[in-house]
C-alpha cells in the first residue's frame, strides 16, 4: 500500500520551512499556520465554515491536487475532539438563549463527522464515509478502516485524515489537567525535565492507493496500534519488526512522539535501550505540539522525509530510506507506523 | 421604532453578521434584491437563520414556514413585516 500524497495543515507552514526554519512557539499551545482557503473552497461555502472544518477540508484538496485524483473510492477521518468551535457555539447558545434561537449552522457543524461530511460534498463523492472518534487513536482507527477497504478490494483509492483543533475553552479545560507547560518554549521543549507538554493542533490528509503511481511518497510497510497493552514498548516494537520481517537494521531514522512532559518520556527513553539503540532518533511535537491525533502529523513527516531524503533538524542525516513512526499518547494508545521510500 | 430605512441599514448589517458574508457591505445589498438563489444568494439553511435572527432581534417568530417565502423575499419585505408586527 502506498502513500501517493500527503498534505498537513500544522503550525509549520510546510516542509520546506520545517526543514530550513522551523518556527517557533512559547507559552503553551502551538498553533496553525493556516493556507489561503480561497485556493481551495469556493467562497459560498467558506463563510459557514469553522476554522477545522476549513483545515480539514483544505488539507484534504490539496492532497487530492497533488495525487492528480478527484474522486477517492473512501474518506475516512478520525478526530478526537471533533468541531469544537461549532460544538462551544451551539452549546454556549443552548444556555445563554434558554435552550431556544440556536444557530442551525452551529448545530448542524458541531458533529464530529463534519469535515469528512464537507469534503464529500465539495467533491460529490458519494462513496464510502466514515469518522471515527475514539480519543488517542482516532485517526489510528480511520487508518485501519482505509487499510482494510483496500486490502479487501473495496477501495483502491482512500482518503484518510486526522483533525483537530485548539480553541480557548477546551484550552482552558484541558490547562486545569494540569498538562501544559505555562512557559513552554518548543526550542527547549522536548527533554525538559519539568512535567507537562504544549498543546498542538492540526489537519492532515493522506491518499492510499493499492498501487505504486508516479510521484507517490512513500511506501506504508505495516501499521498496528494498541490500547492499554500489557507489554511494554519495547516488546511492542521488537515484536512489530519480527512480524512485519523488518529487522532493526533496515531501519534507518525512528520519529517519536516525546512531548517534553517528564512524566510520559520514560517510555520514549526506555526505546533508547531496545532493538532500536543504535539507530538515529528524532521527535516532532515540537513542530506540532501535542494533540490526540497527532500521529497524523508524524506520518506526514515521515512520508516527506522518505520521499525528498531530508530530516528536520538533522540535516546531517543520510537520506533515510526506511523510517519508524512511534507515538504513545498519554501512554495509553501506542501506535507504529513503519515507511519505507518508492 | 425607527423609521424605514434606519431599520433597512440596519437589517443589512444585522444578516451580514449572522450569515458571516465578509465580503459583503451594506451597500452591496440593494433593498429589493432577492435574498435568495440570485441577488445574495441564501440557501435553506440560511432561511433558518433569518428566522432566529427576527425572533432574536425583533422578538417576532413566524406563524408558519409558508409565510417566509414573502416575508423573506428582499429586505424590504422583511422591514415591512418587522414594522408590521413590531407595531402590533
Amino acid at each position: 500500500m502506498y502513500i501517493q500524497s500527503a498534505y498537513a495543515v500544522s503550525p509549520q507552514g510546510s516542509f520546506s520551512e520545517l526543514l530550513e526554519s522551523p518556527a517557533q512557539y512559547r507559552g503553551d499551545r502551538l498553533t496553525c499556520k493556516e493556507p489561503d482557503y480561497s485556493k481551495y473552497i469556493d467562497s459560498k461555502l467558506i463563510r459557514r465554515m469553522s476554522r477545522i472544518i476549513k483545515m480539514g477540508a483544505a488539507a484534504a484538496m490539496e492532497c487530492l491536487q497533488q495525487a492528480n485524483v478527484t474522486m477517492p473510492d473512501a474518506i475516512t477521518t478520525g478526530t478526537a475532539y471533533g468541531c469544537l468551535a461549532d460544538t462551544d457555539q451551539f452549546l454556549t447558545r443552548m444556555v445563554e438563549f434558554k435552550e431556544e434561537l440556536l444557530s442551525p449552522t452551529a448545530f448542524i457543524q458541531s458533529t464530529h463527522n463534519t469535515v469528512g461530511a464537507q469534503i464529500a460534498l465539495m467533491l460529490k463523492c458519494h462513496h464510502y464515509n466514515n469518522t471515527y472518534v475514539h480519543r488517542g487513536s482516532s485517526f489510528e482507527a480511520a487508518l485501519t478502516d482505509a487499510i482494510g477497504l483496500i486490502g479487501e478490494g473495496e477501495a483502491q483509492t482512500a482518503l484518510v485524515g486526522g483533525v483537530d483543533e485548539i480553541i480557548e475553552k477546551s484550552h482552558a479545560i484541558l490547562s486545569r489537567f494540569d498538562l501544559y507547560k505555562k512557559d513552554g518554549d518548543t526550542a527547549n521543549l522536548i527533554g525538559d525535565p519539568e512535567k507537562g507538554t504544549m498543546a498542538g493542533e492540526g489537519a492532515a490528509f493522506f491518499l492510499l492507493n493499492s498501487n505504486r503511481e508516479a510521484g507517490c511518497l512513500a511506501k506504508l510497510d505495516a501499521f498496528q496500534n494498541w490500547y492499554k497493552p500489557k507489554v511494554p514498548a519495547a516488546t511492542l516494537v521488537e515484536d512489530f519488526l519480527k512480524r512485519h520481517e523488518a529487522p532493526a537494521g533496515s531501519i534507518d531514522l525512528v520519529i517519536t512522539g516525546a512531548n517534553g512532559d517528564a512524566r510520559y518520556d520514560g517510555v520514549y527513553e526506555a526505546l533508547k535501550q531496545s532493538v532500536l539503540n543504535a539507530i538515529p532518533a528524532i521527535t516532532y511535537k515540537q513542530f506540532c505540539g501535542e494533540y490526540p491525533t497527532s500521529a497524523a502529523f508524524a506520518l506526514w513527516m515521515a512520508a516527506m522525509i522518505v520521499s525528498t531524503g531530508k530530516v528536520p533538524g538533522a540535516a546531517a542525516l543520510a537520506a533515510p530510506k526506511r523510517v519508524l513512526v512511534f507515538n504513545n499518547y498519554k501512554q495509553l494508545y501506542p501506535s507504529l507506523y513503519l515507511l519505507s521510500a518508492c | 421604532m425607527e423609521n424605514k430605512q434606519e431599520l433597512i441599514q440596519r437589517l443589512k448589517e444585522q444578516i451580514i453578521k449572522q450569515l458571516k458574508l465578509e465580503d459583503k457591505k451594506p451597500e452591496d445589498i440593494g433593498d429589493h434584491d432577492p435574498l435568495f438563489v440570485e441577488g445574495l444568494g441564501l440557501d435553506s439553511i440560511d432561511a433558518l437563520e433569518l428566522i432566529v435572527l427576527l425572533q432574536q432581534e425583533y422578538n417576532i417568530k413566524l406563524k408558519n414556514a409558508e409565510e417566509g417565502q414573502d416575508v423573506f423575499r428582499s429586505i424590504d419585505t422583511m422591514a415591512d413585516y418587522i414594522l408590521e408586527h413590531s407595531a402590533s
